[in-house]
C-alpha cells in the first residue's frame, strides 16, 4: 500500500498540466529545409528570453509524431513544421490553431502581401481561401536543372516544351560523350509522383477532377505518361529507384544534362567540394506543352496545435521568423524563402543566382491534389508510375489501375 | 504469543510472488495485444470484420504477403547453406582459424541500417564499387543495376541479408558440430564410411535440434524484416521488394489507418506462429 502511494506520489507532477512559462517546443524537419528554423530559434532565444526547444525529427517521424500529437491534443509541441502535401489532413478537425483571431488581437487583418500568394493558399484549409491555419517558411518548387555549357555549345536555349527537353537530350547524348540526356527518378511513392506530375499537366492532364474524382482515364494522362517512359531512354539505368540524391549525384558527377530538382540542391551544384559543374548549370522554369509548365509546389509551413498551452508565444515566434528581416536571415542560411521581398533583394540577388527563377516557379508552381488522403493516394499512384517505367505493366494497365485504386481510397474514406 | 499464532507480517503464498510477472506481462504484452485485436475491428461504421475481409481483396497486400515468403526462403537457403558449410570448413583445425572465425562475424554485429546503406553504395549502379570494379575489368555493367531493376532487386535486397545473417547461422551450426560427441563418427570412419555417408547419415541427423533452432530464429526474423529493405528499395522498385511489414507501416503511419495495420500484423503473426510450430515439432521428433 505504501509502495502504492509513493508511486502515485512520483507519478502526479508527470500527470500535471507543464506550466506555463517562457518556453516553446518546436517539431522540426531533420533536414536542410528544418536548418534554417533551427537557427531562427536559437536566435530567438536570444532576443526574447523565451527557452526554445528543438525536437528534430526525420521526414517520416515528424509527419507520425505531428499526427500523434494533434490527434491526442497533447500539446507537446506549440509550433510544427510541415510538409505542405500534409496540411489538409492536420488542419482536418479544428487540429490547428486558427490564426485569423491571433491576427486580429494583435490589431492585424491577417498575414501581409509581401507573402508569395500561392505559398500564402497551401495555408489555407480548404484550399486556397479557407481558414487561415499555417504561415509559410520555405518556398520549394522545383527547378529545371539544364548544363548550360553543354546547351551553349551546341546553340541550344532553355528547352520550353518536353519535347524540346527529349530533343535535346537525344542531340546531346548522341554528340557528348559519357552523359546520359536528361536523369529522373521514378522510386515508387513520392518521387515518381513528383516528378510526374508537372508532365502530366503539361501534357493537359490532371490526376484528380474538380469534385475530386480521378482522371487518370484520359488520352493525355495516356500521352503522359507514356512521354515519361520514353524519357527513360534518355535516363541511367535503374532510374527507377531513384531520389533526389541520385538525380543530383549524376548532375554533381558531370554524367547528367538535365533534370527537375528541388532548390535546395542549387548550392551544391556551385560547390566545388562537391560539384564537377561550378557554374555550369543553369536553372529554368519547368517546361510546358500544351499547358504551360508548372511546378509541384513543396512548401514548408509553420503551425501551432490545438493542444499547445502557449498559442500565443508560439503566434508571436511564428511572426517573428517569417518576417521579412527574419526570412531574409534564413535565405542566408541557404532556406528558399516566401516572402517576394526576400527573392528581389539585390544583395540576396548577387550571391544566389537562381532567385529570380524560383520566385516565378513558386509563383506559377501549383500544389498537389489537395486531399487528406494524399499520403495514400501518392503511395499507390507513385507505385504503378514507377512499375510502367520499369516496363513491368503498360501505361495503359497503369493509368487504369491508378484511376481504380484512387477511387477505391476515396470510397473508403468518404 | 502463543506458539500457533500466524506470523507477521505474513508470508506471501507462492502465487503472490509471481504477481509482479503477471502484472508486467499484463501491462505489456496482454493489453496491447487485446488493444491491437479491438483496433483491428475498428471500421468506419463501428466494428466488425471489414478489415480482414478486405486483406482477401487487396492485391497489394497479397503480392507483399507472397513476396515477403519468396524473401524468407531466399534468404534462409542461402544463409543456411553458406552457414553450413562455413561450419564444416572451420570446424577441422587449421592455422589462423581463430582470425577467420572473428571476422566471420564483423557482419552480424553492424546494425542492419548500416548495412543498408553499405550496400546501397556498393551496389550503386553508376558510381558504385562493385560495378565500378567490373567496368575496369572490362564486364559491362549497363544491365546491372541491382535495387533499380524488377528482376534484380529482390535478389539484391536478399543477398545483403545473406552477407550479413550467414554469419549468425554459422556460429549457431558450428556450436552445434562442436557439441556433437566424436565416438560415432570414429566408429563410422573404423566401419570405413565415406565422408557423404558421415555427413548424410550421423552430422545432419544429430545436428537436426540446433538446424531447427537457428531456422526456426532466423525465419522469424526475415517474415519481420523492415529497416534493411526500407533502407535500400522503400519496396521498390514499382512493388517488387515490398514486405508485408512495410506495407503494415506505410498503412499505418503514413495512410493513417491503424484497423487494417492491425489486422494485417494478425495474418503475419499467425503465418509466423505456424511456421514457428512446424520448426518446434521437427525440434521434438527424434531421428529413427
Amino acid at each position: 500500500m505504501r509502495f502504492i502511494g509513493v508511486s502515485v506520489l512520483l507519478l502526479l507532477p508527470a500527470c500535471a498540466r507543464p506550466p506555463a512559462g517562457p518556453r516553446l517546443v518546436v517539431a522540426v524537419n531533420a533536414g536542410v529545409e528544418g536548418d534554417a528554423l533551427k537557427h531562427a530559434a536559437a536566435d530567438y532565444q536570444r532576443v526574447s528570453g523565451v527557452r526554445m526547444e528543438i525536437v528534430e525529427l526525420p521526414y517520416s517521424n515528424l509527419f507520425e509524431k505531428a499526427m500523434l500529437d494533434l490527434d491526442g491534443r497533447t500539446g507537446a509541441y506549440d509550433v510544427i513544421m510541415m510538409d505542405d502535401p500534409w496540411f489538409p489532413r492536420l488542419a482536418s478537425h479544428q487540429k490547428l490553431v486558427p490564426l485569423e483571431p491571433l491576427y486580429r488581437l494583435a490589431g492585424l487583418s491577417g498575414p501581409d502581401a509581401d507573402f508569395v500568394a500561392t505559398s500564402l493558399q497551401l495555408c489555407h484549409e480548404p484550399y486556397p481561401n479557407g481558414r487561415l491555419y499555417a504561415l509559410p517558411y520555405v518556398g520549394n518548387s522545383p527547378l529545371f536543372f539544364y548544363r548550360k555549357d553543354l546547351f551553349d555549345k551546341h546553340g541550344l536555349t532553355a528547352p520550353r516544351t518536353w519535347h524540346e527537353v527529349r530533343d535535346a537530350a537525344r542531340r546531346l547524348q548522341e554528340s557528348e560523350r559519357g552523359f546520359y540526356g536528361y536523369v529522373m527518378r521514378a522510386a515508387p511513392g513520392n518521387a515518381a509522383t513528383t516528378d510526374f506530375m508537372p508532365i502530366l499537366w503539361a501534357f493537359g492532364a490532371d490526376l484528380l477532377a474538380p469534385d475530386g474524382a480521378p482522371r487518370l482515364d484520359t488520352p493525355e494522362a495516356a500521352e503522359a505518361l507514356s512521354f515519361m517512359v520514353e524519357m527513360g531512354r534518355f535516363t541511367p539505368p535503374g532510374y527507377v529507384s531513384f531520389n533526389a540524391d541520385e538525380i543530383a549525384a549524376h548532375l554533381l558527377q558531370s554524367t547528367a544534362i538535365m533534370s527537375i530538382n528541388w532548390p535546395s540542391w542549387i548550392s551544391a551544384m556551385d560547390d566545388p567540394v562537391k560539384s564537377r559543374v561550378v557554374d555550369k548549370i543553369g536553372f529554368a522554369l519547368l517546361p510546358g506543352q500544351r499547358e504551360p509548365g508548372r511546378a509541384v509546389l513543396g512548401n514548408w509551413l509553420l503551425a501551432i496545435p490545438a493542444g499547445s498551452h502557449r498559442v500565443d508565444a508560439a503566434f508571436t515566434f511564428l511572426r517573428w521568423a517569417t518576417d521579412p528581416a527574419q526570412m531574409r536571415q534564413a535565405a542566408e542560411r541557404g532556406g528558399p524563402p516566401t516572402r517576394r521581398s526576400v527573392f528581389l533583394d539585390p544583395a540576396l540577388l548577387r550571391r544566389f543566382r537562381a532567385y529570380p527563377v524560383q520566385l516565378a516557379s513558386l509563383e506559377t508552381g501549383r500544389p498537389r491534389p489537395r486531399t487528406p488522403h494524399w499520403n495514400e493516394i501518392e503511395n499507390i499512384f507513385g507505385v504503378l508510375i514507377s512499375k510502367a517505367n520499369a516496363g513491368s505493366i503498360s501505361v495503359a494497365d497503369a493509368l487504369a489501375r491508378a484511376q481504380k485504386e484512387i477511387a477505391d481510397i476515396q470510397r473508403r474514406n468518404p | 504469543m502463543t506458539p500457533h499464532s500466524a506470523p507477521w507480517p505474513p508470508t506471501p503464498g507462492p502465487r503472490a510472488w509471481v504477481l509482479p510477472a503477471i502484472a508486467v506481462l499484463a501491462l505489456l504484452s496482454i493489453y496491447p495485444l487485446l488493444f491491437a485485436i479491438e483496433v483491428s475491428l475498428r471500421t468506419p461504421a463501428g466494428h466488425g470484420f471489414s478489415n480482414f475481409t478486405r486483406l482477401v481483396q487487396d492485391r497489394f497486400f497479397l503480392v507483399a504477403l507472397a513476396q515477403t515468403l519468396v524473401y524468407t526462403a531466399g534468404a534462409l537457403v542461402i544463409e543456411f547453406t553458406l552457414g553450413l558449410g562455413l561450419a564444416l570448413l572451420l570446424h577441422r583445425e587449421f592455422r589462423g582459424r581463430q582470425v577467420f572465425r572473428s571476422l566471420l562475424l564483423i557482419p552480424m554485429l553492424l546494425p542492419p541500417v548500416v548495412v543498408a546503406v553499405i550496400w546501397r553504395l556498393i551496389l550503386n549502379p553508376e558510381f558504385g564499387v562493385l560495378n565500378g570494379t567490373l567496368r575496369s575489368l572490362g564486364v559491362p555493367t549497363a544491365s546491372l543495376t541491382w535495387f533499380g531493376s524488377e528482376r534484380t532487386a529482390m535478389l539484391s535486397v536478399i543477398l545483403v541479408d545473406a552477407w550479413q545473417w550467414t554469419p549468425f547461422m554459422f556460429l549457431l551450426l558450428l556450436a552445434g558440430l562442436q557439441g556433437l560427441p566424436v565416438e560415432p563418427f570414429e566408429a563410422a570412419r573404423v566401419d570405413g564410411a565415406s565422408s557423404l555417408q558421415i555427413f548424410r547419415r550421423l552430422t545432419l541427423p544429430m545436428l537436426r535440434p540446433v538446424i531447427a533452432i537457428a531456422v526456426l530464429l532466423r525465419t522469424m526474423d526475415l517474415l519481420r524484416v523492415f529497416d534493411q529493405i526500407f533502407i535500400l528499395t522503400q519496396g521498390g522498385p514499382g512493388f517488387a521488394t515490398e514486405t508485408v511489414t512495410l506495407y503494415i507501416y506505410r498503412t499505418a503511419f503514413r495512410y493513417w489507418n491503424f484497423g487494417y495495420a492491425a489486422a494485417m500484423s494478425f495474418v503475419l503473426l499467425a503465418a509466423t506462429t505456424i511456421i514457428a510450430r512446424a520448426f518446434l515439432r521437427l525440434l521434438r521428433e527424434q531421428p529413427a
